[in-house]
């Protein structure tokens, strides 16, 4: 599952830029990478498919419907490339949804397999947005790891890890201090250059699907709290 | 136009109005003249002073009470000289001295104060 | 690896918090959000005072040079601009107590009240005006009134990007008329405030008259548009206006009141004189 993380070029170029620059994949590879586990989430939820069922769909969606003239037909001007992908994909499983649909008519009574899932109190749009913001922070980790240990940072990454990724109850600085041996300064600091640079590949990836600096910041706005 | 002068030109105005309205009262009629300088110089002293009163203290409400203290003071002076017609002398006085305490309050230099307060 | 849903709320608030290492201001608490960032409270470690910290989204910190130079009791100063060390610029300038417009109203001021501040906010925009600046986004959200009662304009030279509608003019390019629309829409906004009693004639006529369509048809300048606010408040005619005749006098009826009511009583004591003299 999931696409692969790449060697995304140095300078994130926008969305638009790069369909129009004529390097389709690359731009088609970011874009999976953030979408796909969304896009799997919703199908889930708002067409009340099984796991296996959604994983193909998505997978077809992503083979089929992304062409290159699905980057060009897209408008900045009416929504965000986010709702503008959400609708395609709604569009896409409606329509396989009514082709399987028309295959079973002819008599036959099946009944829907009732789908069991967490209950979710959120819309499947919300989980849309909110499984991508996840994907984005996820994979903006991974390149904050990557660069940590490229660049003999380890330490930084584990406090970083320690504190802000922490699941339960954050440990305190002076703790983390101890821990690692270091100065409480130098926990307030580390944890300032992650923070720092996190956000910078966050809005890096951001910059990457969307259509330019308008839709960009419109996007940071409502991401960042 | 400075104050004092406001008072003078409608103090010698109203005056002069006020008298004429003894034309109404047959039996005065034949002493019009008399009667109309008399009201105006009384006017122009009313006026006078209250265009001078109004220099020196800003308030409609204190330059109307000066200016009818005035007229009734100066119409008492007028109406004493006659021996008669007290009432019909002092009481319209009073109330033009009234207006014109007013008009010397309301008109003429150190207006411009009362705009800046919004 | 997961994000969990506690971890990323988390990261959204804690990667948008400003970094001031290198700045000479400490952090406390984030005070709003603004067209083009986000303004905290911090305090200056140097001069040992708080200040309010714009952040802005990109880098468009050249409109803070434009205001700084711009000094008027109602343009907010601004004490410094730099940028942090993430590349976002920001700019410190004075921490302003008081409430912004829409909660000022709240209060139910008097319509003296309200005029006194529009006209602030007006001699505000002619000083700017004058000094070839625009503000560009005035709305009551950029508009505070202090403790004390004076009047701050703030977010000067922002480009209003998704802005407020109802504030913007509906041109393409903005420019002086634009902020006389704005002011238009702030007196009209400050008009219909609820709580108040009806909004006079004359002041909504007022407002109109900014709020043309057609810029050439507003008025051409500020300092206009507050001088038909004085001839309302004086009792005259006002420009934007053209009044029916029973209004007018009416209202030369009140304005004139003390007057009519002297001469009335003149001619009441003559009459009365008249009357009881000859029966």
């Amino acid at each position: 599952m999931g696409g692969p993380h790449g060697q995304f070029p140095s300078t994130q170029l926008s969305l638009l830029e790069a369909a129009t620059a004529g390097l389709p994949n690359d731009a088609l590879e970011r874009v999976i990478a953030l979408y796909w586990k969304p896009v799997y989430r919703f199908i889930r939820i708002k067409f009340r498919k099984d796991n296996e069922d959604a994983k193909d769909l998505t997978q077809s969606f992503f083979t089929t419907a992304l062409e290159r003239d699905f980057f060009v037909r897209f408008d900045p001007a009416k929504a965000s490339f986010r709702t503008y992908l959400r609708m395609a994909v709604e569009r896409f499983a409606a329509n396989q949804h009514a082709a399987a649909n028309r295959q079973k008519r002819g008599g036959e009574v099946t009944f829907e397999p009732v789908e069991e899932q967490a209950v979710t109190t959120e819309s499947p749009e919300q989980a849309f947005e909110r499984e991508w913001q996840r994907q984005l922070f996820a994979l903006a980790i991974e390149d904050l790891r990557v660069l940590c240990e490229e660049s003999g940072k380890q330490i930084q990454f584990q406090i970083f890890d320690a504190y802000d990724l922490a699941g339960g109850e954050r440990p305190s600085y002076a703790e983390l201090a101890a821990r690692h041996g270091i100065a409480e300064t130098s926990v307030t600091n580390y944890l300032a250059w992650a923070r720092r640079t996190l956000r910078g590949f966050v809005n890096d990836r951001l910059r990457g699907v969307t259509s330019g600096e308008r839709e960009l910041r419109e996007e940071m706005r409502r991401l960042w709290m | 136009m400075n104050k004092i002068l406001v008072g003078l030109l409608f103090g010698l105005l109203l005056g002069a109005l006020d008298g004429a309205t003894a034309a109404f009262y047959p039996e005065t009629r034949n002493l019009m003249t008399g009667i109309m300088v008399g009201s105006s110089i009384k006017g122009m002293l009313v006026g006078l002073l209250s265009g001078w009163f109004a220099r020196k203290v800003q308030s409609t409400k204190w330059g109307i009470a000066m200016g009818a203290a005035l007229g009734l003071l100066f119409a008492f002076g007028v109406a004493a000289m006659q021996h008669e017609h007290y009432l019909e002398i002092m009481l319209p006085g009073f109330v033009t001295g009234a207006i014109i305490g007013f008009l010397t309050q309301r008109m003429g230099a150190a207006k411009l104060a009362e705009k800046r307060e919004a | 690896m997961d994000v969990s849903d506690s971890v990323l709320d988390h990261l959204r608030h804690v990667a948008a918090l400003p970094d001031l290492s290198g700045t000479r201001y400490e952090l406390e608490s984030e005070i709003g959000r603004g067209g083009m960032g986000v303004v905290y409270a911090a305090r200056d470690r140097q001069l040992d005072r708080r200040v309010a910290l714009k952040v802005l989204d990109s880098a468009l910190a050249g409109e803070a040079q434009l205001i700084a130079r711009l000094e008027h009791p109602a343009i907010v100063p601004i004490y410094e601009t730099g940028e942090l060390p993430d590349g976002r610029a920001f700019y410190a300038m004075k921490l302003v107590a008081g409430a912004r417009l829409d909660h000022y109203l709240a209060g139910s001021p008097s319509l003296g009240e309200r005029l006194r501040v529009i006209r602030r906010v007006g001699e505000a925009l002619a000083f700017a005006h004058t000094r070839g600046t625009i503000h560009r986004d005035l709305k009551p959200q950029n508009v505070m009134v202090g403790e004390f009662g004076e009047v701050y304009v703030m977010d000067w030279g922002v480009a209003a990007i998704a802005g407020t509608p109802a504030f913007r003019a509906p041109e393409a390019s903005l420019d002086q008329r634009s902020d006389i629309y704005a002011l238009g829409a702030l007196l009209e906004f400050m008009l219909i405030a609820p709580g108040s009693s009806a909004a006079p004639p004359a002041l909504r006529a007022i407002a109109a008259k900014a709020m043309s369509a057609d810029p050439a048809a507003r008025y051409p300048v500020a300092a206009a548009l507050l001088a038909d606010i004085d001839r309302f408040q004086e009792g005259r005619a006002v420009e934007a206006w053209s009044e029916p005749l029973w209004h007018r006098l009416r209202r030369f009826g009140s304005h004139n009141a003390v007057l009519l009511w002297l001469l009335a009583a003149y001619a009441i004591v003559k009459f009365a004189l008249f009357f009881l003299r000859t029966r």
